[in-house]
């Protein structure tokens, strides 16, 4: 990875960005020989925002708010619903919200035009009544239902809810079947307030698309801003974890594993993202495909190619995970501990360091292929306050002592939590 | 796509994939389903993607992958009606991209074709110590389908439809089987599917003549004798069954398999894409409009059609207490379909949200293989384009004769545990 990968990327792609008068972003990415065209309208408002500042007022929301407001906001004042209006366009449209960015997206190859203004129309003029959030929460209900079935999503939350005591990543996104039952019209309204309005959002389009389109449609969308006075209010959250081990019981063939370290959150814009690609590559120097930890577990039969090391970053809260099936998870626990001491006190493989650096050069560019990753890659640049190709930059100047300095604060098994889901016929 | 048979049921078909900053290709090995092989044949990927004789262990493949830029070789088992294809696909970025001036490709089709045909070999067969950890994985693979109870709720009902007939043949064998299974028995199966199958290379972006030659040098050495795949044949109707099975979850599952006892004619795939896509396949369908929206009984309600089989598949979350009504409300949509009107502004949104996938069809590496591949396997070769054209002329009447054809075989249920 060095400055040749940087301009290989660069030649590849070209991003244009431009800032609307009423504050909303425009990235675009025009990419003549797709036929078709991937659209994401999103803001950075997510589950983990619980309480903020509306014109004086404070809000403290129930779990689940931001999930719904995506929701409800496929209704516009005529009752006419946005699937409804997509269907004339051919396009495909969905959202999806995380714990800290929502997105409306729609992939189409016909209509662009007519499918933009129905992105931009719907999400930039919400309409609830409570009858259709009386509706909702029954269709939601059944959402949560079906992730209360998915052993994976138990346990991750599981995990948060040990390590954090007050950090709203602690719950699920989708909050809970009590939680949504609080939620009114008044609470969508005043969150569409805050989070939509344009300047904090981001409009990203790649495919065969011109710029010129896109800044026609924003125009004939005429997207009004809001002055209220708007302050996001943050939780305060220790050093220190809150529980440290817990298990549970599913209907499950083997047990599940779940280790989660609490880390000290990196920063802003371009040292959040290097602590970003820093987690990356310590996930994947500790028990990815190459280490000999996998492999050896793997050969022991301990593991299977599910289990993995994964992270979850935001302003306020850095969380490492390292979770998958085995029958034995205090050996695979001690394992996993022992590689982790062992890389800090010998020190980072060099070969291995400049494999992954190699892996990731190439997903970079594997992500540049498909007109869904240009455009969501774009939007997530844009939140996160840094450019496209800072991310190939950084990576080419990461150094194996950066990596090194940053191991001797991360993953302390002070700061971690464990917990093992078992099957019901194990206590 | 251009189509060569290189040998005798060897084809190498070329793919326009220049657009794209990497290569792939992907060599499908397709023989018929057999039940006292299947297991041992669900070995194969998973001892064939860990090494071969050059490059013996899992971790050194593992370096040598991430050293060609994350380069990723798969290989996977599938079923295709009353067949099975062994696929293996490599992908990597182009040789232009390589930042050392490296010939990739040449380093891509070592890994490929070693991993295909030069297996790490102990005394005759599979290397034991090896095969023994990937028996335990496959014992896992099978214990573990409980996990995801969506799936396990739609493999549930297709074992009751497909018991006793070629195309239920498990994808992954069955796990009394596991433990006699020996490496010299591996082996003898192997050499088997390597002598019988009839082979579709897909190359996408990667020099095809590089690809024929060392086809052809791996394909000389064997002595082939390919035997004919089995024929698409749709599954006869059967008296409805139901079943309920008790599981700990919070939410139930419903599974229901209808299948058509009838071959359908290559043109009127499109009628029946109209169909399953206005019953059940997109956010525009009946099924999510009225099961879902309306009628609030599940957060997914949707359908899909196996054409090899002739097999319908429609799938739902319910309340437990609800398992009932949202079949009856399932059902009833399709009887308002055949005998309601279908309005003109549902007819042109459905061929809308199809022709878009179409169009989209080219966007992708995985698009464009399984595409073409689609075609090969149903001995067709329409062009995305051409089938965008049979769309305009699908009629709503076309629509109730393909929904008519329909019987309800096998309802599955997961149900509270007592």
């Amino acid at each position: 990875m060095n400055n040749k990968a940087i301009e290989s990327l660069k030649n590849v792609i070209s991003e244009q960005k431009v800032v609307l008068e009423n504050g909303l972003t425009v990235c675009v990415c025009e990419m003549t020989e797709y036929s078709s065209v991937y659209a994401s309208y999103g803001t950075n408002y997510g589950s983990d925002q619980k309480r903020f500042m509306l014109d004086g007022k404070m809000y403290d929301l129930p779990d689940g708010v931001a999930h719904f407001l995506e929701h409800k906001m496929f209704e516009n004042e005529e009752g006419v619903d946005a699937f409804a209006l997509y269907a004339k366009t051919g396009a495909s449209a969905n959202a999806f919200t995380s714990f800290d960015k929502t997105h409306y997206v729609f992939g189409a190859t016909d209509n662009i035009d007519e499918s933009l203004d129905i992105l931009l129309s719907f999400v930039s003029k919400p309409y609830f009544t409570d009858k259709s959030v009386l509706k909702e929460q029954a269709i939601i209900g059944q959402e949560i239902k079906m992730y209360d079935d998915s052993p994976e999503w138990r346990l991750m939350f599981s995990l948060l809810e040990n390590l954090y005591f007050n950090c709203p990543v602690r719950s699920d996104i989708a909050g809970t079947v009590e939680s949504i039952s609080k939620i009114t019209k008044e609470t969508l309204y005043a969150c569409a307030d805050a989070f939509y309005r344009p300047a904090n959002m981001v409009l990203s389009v790649a495919g065969n698309i011109t710029l010129q389109q896109v800044l026609d449609a924003c125009n004939r969308a005429d997207i009004k801003t809001s002055t209220k006075p708007m302050q996001r209010l943050t939780e305060t959250e220790p050093r220190e974890i809150r529980q440290k081990f817990a298990q549970f019981n599913m209907e499950i063939s083997q047990p599940i594993l779940g280790i989660a370290f609490k880390e000290k959150p990196f920063g802003l814009k371009k040292e959040q993202l290097k602590g970003e690609i820093i987690c990356d590559i310590l996930t994947e120097l500790i028990i990815g495909d190459c280490s000999d930890l996998y492999c050896d577990l793997y050969d022991e039969g301990l593991i299977n190619p599910g289990f993995s090391g994964e992270y979850l970053l935001g302003d306020q809260y850095l969380a490492i995970f390292f979770s998958g099936e085995t029958k034995d998870p205090e050996t695979v626990e001690k394992a996993i501990r022992a590689a982790i001491c062992e890389m800090r006190e010998d020190g980072i493989d060099e070969e291995a360091f400049i494999c992954i650096k190699n892996i990731l050069y190439g997903e970079m560019l594997s992500g540049l292929e498909r007109t869904e990753t240009v455009a969501m890659e774009m939007s997530a640049a844009h939140m996160q306050g840094v450019e496209r190709f800072d991310e190939a930059e950084i990576l080419a100047k990461l150094t194996v002592e950066d990596l090194q300095q940053a191991l001797k604060d991360m993953l302390q098994e002070e700061y971690s939590v464990t917990v093992h889901l078992l099957p019901n016929t194990e206590v | 796509m251009q189509r060569i048979e290189i040998m005798p049921k060897v084809y190498v078909n070329k793919l326009h994939a220049e657009k794209f900053n990497r290569n792939r290709v992907s060599v499908n090995f397709i023989l018929p389903s057999d039940k006292t092989t299947a297991t041992v044949v669900a070995l194969l990927p998973m001892l064939l993607s860990r090494g071969y004789a050059k490059c013996p262990t899992m971790k050194d493949l593992s370096i040598k992958l991430a050293k060609l830029y994350g380069a990723s070789l798969s290989a996977d088992m599938g079923i295709q009606g009353e067949n099975r294809v062994l696929s293996f696909s490599f992908i990597g970025i182009k040789d232009k991209f390589a930042l050392n001036g490296e010939n990739l490709t040449e380093e891509y089709m070592e890994i490929l074709f070693g991993s295909i045909f030069n297996p790490t070999l102990i005394d005759g067969g599979f290397d034991p110590e090896i095969l023994e950890i990937e028996k335990e994985k496959l014992k896992e693979i099978l214990l573990s389908e409980i996990n995801d109870k969506r799936g396990y709720c739609l493999k549930q009902a297709r074992r009751k439809f497909f018991e006793g007939n070629l195309a239920g043949v498990e994808k992954y064998g069955y796990i009394e089987e596991i433990d006699d299974i020996t490496p010299q028995q591996v082996y003898t199966v192997y050499q088997d599917v390597l002598k019988r199958s009839l082979v579709e290379v897909m190359v996408l972006g990667a020099d095809q003549t590089v690809i024929t030659d060392r086809l052809v040098k791996e394909f000389n050495a064997i002595d082939r004798c390919p035997a004919q795949p089995n024929i698409a044949k749709p599954m006869p109707t059967i008296k409805t069954q139901e079943f309920t099975q008790p599981v700990d979850a919070v939410q139930g599952k419903l599974a229901m398999v209808f299948t058509t006892n009838e071959k359908l004619a290559s043109e009127d795939l499109s009628k029946m894409r109209m169909a399953i896509a206005l019953l059940g396949g997109l956010s525009s369908s009946r099924l999510f409009l009225n099961v879902r929206e309306k009628q609030n009984l599940c957060y997914y309600c949707a359908s899909a059609y196996i054409d090899v089989t002739g097999v319908l598949t429609i799938d739902s979350g319910v309340e437990h207490e609800n398992a009932e009504k949202t079949k009856n409300a399932i059902l009833t949509e399709i009887e308002s379909l055949i005998t309601g009107e279908i309005t003109d502004d549902e007819m042109a949104d459905t061929k809308r949200a199809i022709q878009t996938g179409l169009t989209a069809v080219g966007d992708s590496m995985g698009g464009i293989e399984s595409w073409y591949f689609g075609e090969i396997s149903r001995k067709t070769s329409f062009e995305p384009i051409q089938v965008i054209e049979q769309l305009n002329h699908v009629t709503k009447q076309d629509i109730k004769d393909m929904l008519k054809k329909f019987t309800l075989s096998v309802v599955y249920t997961l149900t509270k545990a007592q």
